[in-house]
């Protein structure tokens, strides 16, 4: 022991434009708008907070039953509702704006009009870091085809919402796809700055007695643990071969589960589902990859993105 | 940052009570919120994360300043898994959560029904109502001898009550018979002079002819709902139910407890 304090890890972070002190975000739809959790997260020590996902009007979401666990995880199918980025704008962002934080804000639609309002209205806004379009939703002018898994439908969004936006954007994809760099190759030569992934897989789980799907939907996005070694993966081969930053998630609990992500090539993280198990499980991942860096000596998180080796 | 509603609580105590029930004791930090009738909490069963998300328990019994009581049954994965915790372990606590029952203005006349498993928020409330010299009729219904309250909670529910009236379907204690077959010609009796306030809670069937008995006698009736969650926040939009005026409402955040009319049965 030399007595000597080891050095603060430099834990900052550029995502596509985004300034971030730190990796670790909150993943859309699982931090509502950031007030549900402030008593258990202060959120300036957060990266950023992604909101809920915000369309144009507001949505009342599915029937219920509407989650269903399942091993090491859970479906859902909320249906998206929210209040409409009005509401939005008026009602959930001024109380985010008080904290020293990234706010990036998850969009969607059922048309590309839809997306394009929407960021318009975002790009107006004081206050707003990025934009992150969830693009795992139905086209519903286009027969209810998902946009994110047409190549030539996520290319025509994506390149729309960036013509009436200067904010960062980053192409939320579905891992709904055969291949995910295909779909990321034509997110960044639509425009846009950096990618999140994944998204939750499509699910399904049957009451045996009943016969009926758990979900009144039928079908349902699987999150959680379960997923991670999906998503951890596709980060991996997304960063092989396209150069945009990449915000990795899908099953996040622990810090050991954000440093994989982050090995595999991942700019920053996003905390999802572990958010309703353990309310402060951001706090948890950050202080984890803080002490990791620490312990190892590892002076900044540039060292160790996209750091995994070849065995 | 000690949140008022996020502790480890220590099992002080953990038994068999009657033949369906488990009766859990637990010891929580003096930082807590004490929850106020009706309000929940959400407890991780495990360690790991398999099950992965917390499950929902009424309190029944503010102990002391730092103990509260859960009974529960045991129904699936993670109640089986719940039952085998021993003394001195602790369980993730999140808590008191969600909107209680509001206490009735005075002079009020307190009417409780519960169904099956649904007694520990009415027992907690039956004692709130007491201490404040309410004069509550509860109404006790279950299938059975062995699903009715264990044996001290239904000791209690005597004490706190003006009156006590219990049903078994199978007539193996109490009336034979759904509990809605007293509850309903109570609320509409004619000659009832006193103004009253309902308090439901039970499985989803009984909430509903509750409701419908109460809307037709116009009593004001409060019933607290169930639904599966995940944050027990308000945070995931997983435990909604229909409104009646169009859209859902969250049963962690909106409720537990819910004006019976704002449902859509
Ligand atoms: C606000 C609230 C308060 C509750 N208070 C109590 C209580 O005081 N005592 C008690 O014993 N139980 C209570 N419950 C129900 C309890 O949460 C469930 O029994 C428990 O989550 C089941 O977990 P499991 O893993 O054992 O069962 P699972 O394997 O998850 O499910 C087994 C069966 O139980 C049913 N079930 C599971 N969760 C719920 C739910 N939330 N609502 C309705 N049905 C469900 C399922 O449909 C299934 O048939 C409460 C629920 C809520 C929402
Ligand atoms: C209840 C719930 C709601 C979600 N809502 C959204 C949403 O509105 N927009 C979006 O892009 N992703 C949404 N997601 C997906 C998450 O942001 C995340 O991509 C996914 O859950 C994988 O991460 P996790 O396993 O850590 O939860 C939602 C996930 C869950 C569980």
């Amino acid at each position: 022991m030399t007595g000597e304090k080891k050095k603060q890890p430099d834990l900052s972070v550029d995502c596509g434009g985004i300034k971030l002190k730190n990796p670790v975000l909150t993943a859309s739809g699982t931090f509502g708008y950031g007030e549900e959790y402030a008593e258990f997260v202060d959120l300036n020590r957060l990266g950023g907070v992604i909101v809920k996902g915000i369309s144009l009007n507001p949505l009342p979401g599915n029937p219920p039953p509407r989650i269903w666990e399942t091993p090491s995880g859970m479906l859902n199918a909320i249906g998206l509702e929210n209040p409409g980025v009005e509401v939005f704008l008026k009602e959930r962002l001024p109380f985010l704006r008080t904290f020293d934080t990234a706010v990036i804000v998850n969009i969607f639609g059922y048309s590309p009009d839809e997306y394009v309002s929407v960021a318009e209205r975002l790009d107006d806004a004081e206050g707003v870091s990025g934009i992150e379009v969830n693009i795992s939703c139905p086209n519903v002018k286009a027969g209810g085809m998902v946009f994110g898994t047409d190549l030539q439908a996520t290319s025509d969004l994506l390149g729309a919402v960036r013509k009436v936006t200067r904010l960062p954007l980053i192409a939320k994809l579905s891992p709904n796809v055969t291949d995910i760099t295909r779909f990321g190759t034509a997110a960044r030569d639509a425009g846009c700055d950096g990618l999140s992934l994944i998204n939750t897989l499509l699910g399904m789980a049957i009451d045996v007695r009943t016969r009926k799907p758990r979900l009144a939907n039928s079908t349902g996005g699987l999150s959680g643990p379960a997923i991670r070694p999906v998503a951890v993966r596709m980060v991996w081969q997304m960063a092989q071969s396209v150069s945009l930053p990449i915000i990795g998630m899908g099953g996040i609990v622990t810090a050991e589960d954000a440093l994989e992500f982050i090995l595999a090539g991942a700019t920053a993280v996003a905390v999802g589902t572990a958010n309703f198990v353990n309310p402060r499980a951001t706090l948890e991942v950050l202080d984890g990859i803080e002490a990791f860096m620490t312990d190892q000596d590892i002076g900044s998180l540039r060292d160790l993105q996209g750091k995994v080796m070849s065995r | 940052m000690p949140s008022p509603r996020l502790c480890n609580a220590t099992i002080l105590s953990h038994t068999a009570a009657g033949r369906q029930y488990y009766r859990l004791v637990l010891k929580i930090p003096g930082t807590v919120s004490l929850p106020l009738p009706g309000q929940f909490v959400m407890l991780r069963v495990t360690d790991t994360i398999d099950p992965l998300l917390a499950r929902p328990f009424g309190i029944s019994s503010v102990l002391t300043r730092t103990s509260i009581e859960i009974f529960y049954r045991v129904v699936g994965r993670g109640t089986m898994l719940l039952s085998r915790t021993r003394p001195g372990r602790t369980l993730d606590m999140l808590g008191p959560l969600g909107r209680g029952f509001p206490m009735p203005e005075k002079g009020i006349q307190p009417i409780l029904v519960t169904g099956g498993s649904g007694f520990p928020p009415l027992h907690l409330l039956a004692k709130a109502l007491k201490k404040q010299k309410y004069r509550s009729v509860i109404f006790i219904g279950a299938r059975d001898r062995s699903e009715l309250p264990p044996a001290g909670i239904l000791r209690s529910f005597k004490e706190q009550a003006s009156a006590l009236h219990i049903t078994t379907e199978d007539g193996s204690a109490g009336k034979k018979g759904l509990i809605t077959d007293l509850f309903a010609p109570y609320c509409s009796l004619p000659d009832r002079s006193v103004k009253a306030k309902i308090y439901a809670c039970g499985p989803t069937p009984m909430l509903k002819s509750v409701s419908t008995v109460a809307a037709e006698c116009s009593i004001p009736c409060f019933v607290s709902m169930e639904e599966r969650m995940a944050c027990g926040l308000g945070a995931c939009m997983g435990c909604s139910v229909r409104r009646r005026a169009g859209g859902y409402l969250r049963v962690c955040k909106e409720g537990p407890v819910f004006e019976a009319e704002e449902i859509a049965w």
